[in-house]
C-alpha cells in the first residue's frame, strides 16, 4: 500500500544499515545495553559508562512535560527555507583504511562496529550465469543455491542446517548473473564455529542428491509460472529487445537444461570458479581486525587460488526501434516500457546524465514524468525513468509505468513529450538545483553503516573502480550545469531509437479511452506497424512461429 | 555430527542467553499536553535521523461506503498545506470548493447510472454513450477546473522541500490498524522534519483529490486486479473474517474508491489525526533536549480533539463451521489455511509465535516432513499474526507437481495433530529460542527499521512490548505450545483456500473435451504424476484399469480412456529412451 518511492534507484544504497561509528573514534555509550551485567560474555563498549548513561536516560525520561514549562518564545519560521541549519561536515570514508590483503592474496574490507555483538561476512565470488555452458543454463544459480542447502563432506545437509539454526547463525549463498556470493551473520560469541561451517560449505560442499533434486523440482515448478505475471513477461521481453536473445542475460534455463545438470556438473563448476582467486570479502561488526585476519588466513590455509574467471561478455545486438505488444487477456492494467541503450562506466558525462534523468523521471515526485503521469493525470501509481551505467555492457535508458488498459497510450504519449521537451529546452535552475542538492545531501547514506562501507568498497574492488571516485563524487555533481543537461539530453536520449513494449490486454490498450480519442497506440512511434510478441512455451522457451 | 560441539554450544547458550533477551532498547518517552507522544532513541553513528509517526487508524476503523479511505488519506498527506503546494492558496481553495460542488452533481449522475446498472438497463458505467448531456457538461467543467487547479499549484512542493533537504526513503504505509509516515533526514535537518510534519498535520490541503483517487485505483489494479492471485487473496481475506472489519481490503472496494469525497476525507482527518491519536519516533544522531524543545514548539500547535477516537466496536464472532474456497488461478497448486487465534499482546501470542517458528524455516517441521520426507510439497511455512484487535495463525504450502493440494492440506493437519499430542523436544524448542534471542540483536541494528518497529508496537498497544516480547517468547514452554495447539487448531476455527492451476490459454487438448473443470484438473494432476512414473508402475496402472473395466463408477469411467492414453504414451516414451541408452 506504499506510495511509490523508487526515487533514485542508482544512487541509493539499499543494503541494511547498522549504526556505524567512524573507524578510530572512541566508543561512547549507546542506549542499547543489557540491563544485567555480562557474564562469560564480552561486551563491546565500556559497560559501566553505558550503564550510567542508560540510567540517566531513564531518570530524565520523566514523561509528561506540561506545556508552558519551557518557554515557547522561539519563532516558527513561516516557510522551511527560513530555517537556519547547523553545518554538517561530512567526509566519506577511504577504502584504504579498511583494505586488508590476506596472505593468500584475497582482499578483505574490515569495518569494525562494536555496537552489537554481531559479525557479518559477505563474500563476493566472480561467478554467475554468464559462465553457464550452453545447454546447462541455470547451473551457476544452482551451484550458488545448493552450495548452502546441500550439506558438506563433513556434515550432511540435515546436520549442517540443524547446527546453523541451533547457533542462530545465518548462512546464505546465491548464484547471480555476473557475480555470486555467500554471507555469514553470526553472534560474535559463535564466530569460530560459524566460520568453520562457512568455510566447510565454501570448500567442501556435498551438493547432496535429495537437495539438488528438490532445487530442480522448485525451479521447474516456478518455470511453469513464467507467463503468469505481466511484470515477469515485461522484464523478460525488455531484456530480449535490448540485448538480443543470444546474450547470456536472456538465455533462460529450460526444463531440459535444468534436468541435464548432474552432480559432476555442480562439482566441476564449483572447482573451477569457487576458489580464493575469485573471492572478495566485506566484513563488518564486532571483531578485532588483526584477530579476524588471522582466523581467515587459517581458514583459507592450503586452499590454492585457481584461475580468475573470464570477463563478463558484452552483447552483439542492435535494438530495433518500434512498438512491441504482448497480449495477456485477463489483466485490466498494462505495463509499458520505453527506452534504448544507455552508457558504460567511465563515461565522463555520467553525472550530467544522472542529473538530467533525475529531472526527467528518476527522482520520484520531484521529476517531470512522475508529476505529469501520476500527479496531474492520475494515470499510474508508479511512473518514472532510469538511466543506467553498464559495467560489462551498455546500460539502458528506460521509462516505465503501469496504467489501466484504456489510458496506456495517453501516458506513453506524455512520456514522449517529456523526452522531447528535455531535449529541446533547458531545465530550470531550480529543477537542476533540487536534484543536485538532493544527490549531494543524500550522499552520506551510502556509507550509513559498517556493512554498507565494507560492501561499497568490496564492490569497488570487484569492479576496479577508481579509488578517488567517492572523494570527488559530490564535486562532480556540483559541476553539472543547465547547459550540460541539455547537451547530454540531446546526445544520449534518442526518440528515433525508442523501443516501446506494452504488456497487457492488447485489445483494450489499443481501443484507448472513449473520452480521449486523441491518444492512441497507432500514434506512437512504430504504432502503425506494431510487432506482436507471442508467449513462449515456459518450459522450453521456444516462441511459436508467427 | 560432532556431538561434542553440540553439547558445548548448548552450554554456551545456557550461560549467556539470559542477557541476550534482556537486551533492552532505552526509549525516552515524551507526552505533550495535547496528547502527542514522542519516542526518542538517540544513537551514535552516521549523521542521520530516522523519523516517523503513526496515526492509530487504519482500514479497520472504516465503514462500508468509505473502505479504502485510510489509505487514500495517506496519499493526500503528501499534497501540501496552506503554506506549501500552491502559488495562490486562497484561489486554490476556491477552485477546490467549486470542484467539490461539480463532483457532488456528478455523483447524482453517477448514482443514476448505478441504478440503471443494477436494473440491467446498462452494462458499463464508464461508457460515454450512457451519459446524459448534463453529465457530459459537468465532466467538461470538471476538466476545466482541474486545469485551473494545476496552474495554481507548486507541484509536489512538499516532496521537493524534503528532497532538497536531503530527505530520503520518504514514504508511508497503511494497514488495517495504523497509518505510518516515515523518512530519513540528515542530522542537521532535524528541525525541517518538525516543521514539515507539524505543518501537514495542522494545515493540510487535499489537492488533486480526485486524480489521486485514480492513482489509488491504479495501485489497486497493480497489486490486486492484475496479479495472478490478488483477487483470490482478497476474497480469502473477506471470507476469513465474518464480522470483523479486517475483512475488507485496505486498498478499498472498487465502488468505494469511485465514491469517496473530499468532505469525507476532512471528517476522517478531524477525528483520527488529532495529536491524541498520534505517536512519533526518532532514532539516530540527535540530542534529546533539542528534540524535546522542537517537539514543544512545533507539535504543541496541534489541538487535542474533544473526544478520543473510539476503539473498533465490532468484534469477530466465533466461527461455527469450516470455511473453504477452491480457486483456479494462474499459480502453482497450493494450500492456505488460517485459524482464528489471538491479537498482538495476548497471553497466548508468544506461544503461538514460537509454534510458527517450530514449523517454519530450513529445520522447521513442515520443511522436514512435507518437503524432505514425504515430498508432497516444495515449500511450506507457518506463522502467528497478532494484529491490534484480533489475530490468526496461518499455514501455507506449495504442492509438489503431481500432488493435489488436498493431500498437502492433510499433511499440514497431521503436523498440527502431532503438536497437540506430544510436547516438542527440549532441544528443538531451545533451537527456536536461540534464533529469537539472536534476532533480538539483528532487529535493532538498523535505525530506520527500529523506528518502524517501535511505532508499530505502539500502534498495536504500547512500544514497551518491543522490549517485553522477547522475554515472553523465552518463557514459552513445551506445555504452552501443546496447550495453544489444542486450543486453537480446531476445524471449525479455520478457513482453507485450495489453489489449482488454471488451464493454460490456447486450444484445448481434445482428450479433455466434455469434462468438467474439476475433472480436467484431476486429469492434469494425474498427467504430471504419470510423467514421473517408472515403467513398472505405469504397466501396473494400465492392467488395473483394464481389469476394472465396466465395474468402474460413472465419473471414473468417463476419464478412464484418457488416463489409459496417457499411460500408453508414457510407456512409449520410456521405451524410446530405453532404446537410446
Amino acid at each position: 500500500m506504499n506510495r511509490t518511492t523508487d526515487r533514485r534507484p542508482e544512487a541509493v544504497n539499499r543494503k541494511p544499515q547498522v549504526g556505524m561509528r567512524p573507524k578510530g573514534s572512541k566508543a561512547t555509550g549507546t542506549p542499547f545495553q543489557s540491563v544485567l551485567p555480562p557474564s562469560g560474555f564480552r561486551f563491546p563498549v565500556s559497560w559501566f559508562a553505558s550503564l550510567a548513561l542508560a540510567f540517566c536516560l531513564l531518570v530524565s525520561g520523566a514523561g509528561l512535560l506540561a506545556a508552558g514549562e519551557e518557554s515557547n518564545d522561539k519563532q516558527i519560521p513561516a516557510h522551511p527555507k527560513e530555517i537556519a541549519y547547523p553545518a554538517l561536515d561530512y567526509q566519506p570514508p577511504q577504502a584504504k583504511e579498511y583494505r586488508q590483503v590476506l596472505d593468500n592474496g584475497v582482499v578483505a574490507f574490515m569495518v569494525e562496529d562494536h555496537n552489537l555483538p554481531l559479525i557479518n561476512i559477505s563474500l563476493t565470488i566472480r561467478s554467475g550465469a554468464y559462465l553457464d555452458p550452453q545447454g546447462k543454463e541455470g547451473l551457476a544459480r544452482m551451484v550458488g543455491s545448493v552450495l548452502r542447502s546441500g550439506g558438506t563432506l563433513k556434515w550432511s545437509a540435515e546436520e549442517f542446517d540443524e547446527e546453523a539454526d541451533f547457533l542462530a547463525t545465518n548462512i546464505f549463498s546465491f548464484g547471480g548473473s555476473t557475480a555470486s556470493g555467500a554471507t555469514l551473520n553470526t553472534l560474535a560469541e559463535n564466530l569460530d564455529q560459524s566460520l568453520k561451517m562457512f568455510f566447510e560449505m565454501l570448500r567442501r560442499p556435498a551438493f547432496q542428491e535429495d537437495r539438488a533434486e528438490l532445487y530442480k523440482s522448485q525451479q521447474l515448478q516456478q518455470m511453469e509460472r513464467r507467463n503468469d505475471r505481466t511484470s515477469s513477461i515485461e522484464s523478460r521481453e525488455w531484456g530480449r529487445l535490448l540485448r538480443g536473445s543470444d546474450h547470456f542475460t536472456n538465455r533462460q534455463p529450460t526444463k531440459a537444461s535444468i534436468e541435464s545438470i548432474t552432480a559432476e556438473d555442480l562439482n566441476a563448476f564449483h572447482r573451477q570458479y569457487y576458489h580464493p582467486g575469485n573471492f572478495i570479502l566485506a566484513i563488518s561488526g564486532d571483531f578485532e581486525s588483526a584477530d579476524l585476519k588471522q582466523k581467515l588466513e587459517a581458514a583459507f590455509k592450503d586452499w590454492p587460488a585457481g584461475e580468475k574467471s573470464p570477463p563478463v561478455p558484452d552483447f552483439d545486438h542492435t535494438p530495433q526501434p518500434g512498438l512491441y505488444l504482448v497480449h495477456k487477456p485477463d489483466v485490466n492494467q498494462g505495463r509499458i516500457s520505453l527506452g534504448h541503450l544507455g552508457i558504460r562506466r567511465g563515461n565522463p558525462d555520467r553525472f550530467a546524465i544522472d542529473m538530467m534523468n533525475d529531472v526527467l523521471g528518476g527522482s520520484g515526485f520531484t521529476s517531470r514524468i512522475t508529476n505529469r503521469v501520476r500527479s496531474d493525470e492520475g494515470l499510474a501509481y508508479s511512473a518514472g525513468s532510469r538511466f543506467t551505467v553498464g559495467l560489462h555492457y551498455p546500460g539502458q535508458f528506460r521509462a516505465s509505468f503501469q496504467s489501466k488498459s484504456s489510458t496506456c497510450a495517453q501516458a506513453a504519449q506524455i512520456i514522449l513529450e517529456e523526452i522531447g521537451r528535455i531535449r529541446s529546452e533547458k531545465v530550470s535552475q531550480e529543477e537542476l538545483d533540487t536534484v543536485k542538492t538532493a544527490t549531494i545531501e543524500v550522499f552520506p547514506r551510502r556509507f550509513s553503516s559498517a556493512a554498507a562501507v565494507a560492501g561499497t568498497f568490496a564492490n569497488d574492488e570487484l569492479t576496479e573502480r577508481d579509488p578517488d571516485y567517492w572523494q570527488t563524487y559530490r564535486d562532480k555533481v556540483r559541476a553539472v550545469s543547465i547547459e550540460d543537461v541539455l547537451r547530454v539530453a540531446r546526445q544520449y536520449l534518442d526518440p528515433d531509437k525508442l523501443v516501446i513494449l506494452a504488456v497487457g490486454n492488447v485489445d483494450d490498450m489499443q481501443a484507448g479511452h472513449p473520452d480521449r480519442p486523441q491518444y492512441s497506440f497507432s500514434k506512437l512511434p512504430g504504432g502503425s506497424r506494431p510487432a506482436t510478441i507471442p508467449l513462449p512455451d515456459p518450459m522450453t522457451m521456444k516462441y511459436p512461429q508467427q | 555430527m560432532n556431538r561434542k560441539v553440540f553439547a558445548l554450544a548448548a552450554l554456551v547458550f545456557a550461560l549467556w542467553l539470559p542477557q541476550l533477551w534482556a537486551q533492552q532498547v532505552q526509549v525516552e518517552e515524551l507526552v505533550l499536553e495535547n496528547g502527542f507522544k514522542l519516542l526518542l532513541v538517540p544513537r551514535q553513528g552516521d549523521p542521520n535521523v530516522a523519523a516517523g509517526w503513526v496515526a492509530k487508524v487504519g482500514s479497520a476503523n472504516e465503514r462500508p461506503g468509505i473502505t479504502g479511505i485510510s489509505h487514500l488519506f495517506e496519499h493526500m498527506m503528501f499534497k501540501g498545506t496552506h503554506t506549501i503546494g500552491a502559488s495562490d492558496v486562497e484561489e486554490n481553495l476556491r477552485v477546490m470548493e467549486r470542484m467539490d460542488e461539480v463532483k457532488s452533481q456528478l455523483f447524482e449522475e453517477e448514482r443514476e447510472l448505478i441504478r440503471r446498472l443494477r436494473l440491467g438497463e446498462i452494462s458499463d458505467l464508464k461508457d460515454p454513450d450512457n451519459r446524459s448531456p448534463r453529465h457530459q457538461e459537468l465532466l467538461a467543467e470538471f476538466e476545466e477546473l482541474t486545469k485551473k487547479e494545476a496552474e495554481l499549484l507548486v507541484k509536489n512542493e512538499f516532496d521537493r522541500i524534503y528532497t532538497q533537504g536531503g530527505g530520503s526513503s520518504m514514504n508511508a504505509t497503511t494497514n488495517q490498524d495504523f497509518t505510518l509516515y516515515f523518512i530519513n533526514v540528515p542530522s542537521n535537518k532535524l528541525e525541517l522534519w518538525f516543521w514539515m510534519e507539524s505543518d501537514r498535520l495542522l494545515n493540510p490541503v487535499f489537492r488533486e483529490f480526485y486524480a489521486e483517487r485514480d492513482v489509488v485505483y491504479e495501485e489497486r489494479r497493480l497489486r490486486t486486479d492484475s496479479t495472478p492471485t490478488g483477487k483470490f487473496r482478497e476474497q480469502f481475506e473477506s471470507m476469513f473474517w465474518t464480522s470483523h472489519p479486517y475483512g475488507w481490503p485496505v486498498v478499498g472496494w472498487p465502488s468505494d474508491l469511485d465514491g469517496i469525497t473530499r468532505e469525507e476525507a476532512l471528517d476522517y482527518y478531524a477525528l483520527n489525526y488529532a495529536p491524541n491519536n498520534l505517536v512519533a519516533c526518532l532514532v539516530g544522531d540527535f540530542e534529546i533536549d533539542r528534540a524535546k524543545e522542537l517537539a514543544q514548539r512545533y507539535f504543541m500547535r496541534l489541538q487535542r480533539s474533544k473526544r478520543d477516537p473510539e476503539p473498533v466496536r465490532t468484534r469477530e464472532v466465533d466461527q461455527q463451521a469450516e470455511k473453504r474456497m477452491v480457486a483456479y488461478a494462474e499459480t502453482n497448486p497450493e494450500v492456505e489455511i488460517r485459524y482464528h487465534t489471538v491479537a498482538a499482546g495476548h497471553l497466548d501470542d508468544p506461544a503461538l509465535t514460537v509454534t510458527g517458528a517450530l514449523l517454519s524455516g530450513r529445520t522447521g517441521r513442515l520443511t522436514k516432513s512435507l518437503v524432505l520426507e514425504q515430498e508432497v510439497a516444495n515449500r511450506a511455512s507457518a506463522f502467528q499474526r497478532g494484529m491490534k484487535w484480533a489475530g490468526y495463525f496461518g499455514l501455507g504450502a506449495v504442492a509438489k507437481p503431481g500432488h493435489d493440494p488436498k493431500e498437502v492440506e492433510e499433511a499440514l493437519y497431521a503436523e498440527l495433530e502431532k503438536l497437540k499430542k506430544e510436547p516438542v523436544g527440549e532441544r528443538e524448542l531451545q533451537k527456536v529460542k536461540n534464533r529469537f534471542a539472536a534476532n533480538n540483536f539483528r532487529r535493532i541494528e538498523n535505525n530506520f527499521f527500529l523506528m518502524i518497529q517501535l511505532l508499530i508496537a505502539e500502534a498495536n498497544g504500547s512500544w514497551q512490548s518491543f522490549n517485553e516480547n522477547p522475554k515472553r517468547v523465552q518463557a514459552v514452554t513445551a506445555a504452552d505450545v501443546q496447550r495453544v495447539s489444542q486450543k486453537y487448531f480446531k476445524p471449525e476455527q479455520r478457513a482453507v483456500a485450495l489453489y489449482y492451476t488454471k488451464a493454460a490459454e490456447g486450444p484445448e487438448d481434445p482428450l479433455l473435451a466434455g469434462l468438467s473443470q474439476e475433472e480436467k484438473n484431476m486429469v492434469n494432476q494425474i498427467k504430471s504424476r504419470v510423467a514421473q512414473m517408472p515403467a513398472e508402475r505405469v504397466q501396473m496402472m494400465l492392467s488395473s484399469l483394464e481389469a476394472q473395466g465396466d465395474s468402474m463408477p460413472e465419473p471414473q469411467r468417463k476419464m478412464a480412456p484418457i488416463i489409459k492414453k496417457m499411460l500408453q504414451e508414457r510407456l512409449e516414451k520410456l521405451g524410446k529412451e530405453g532404446g537410446q541408452q
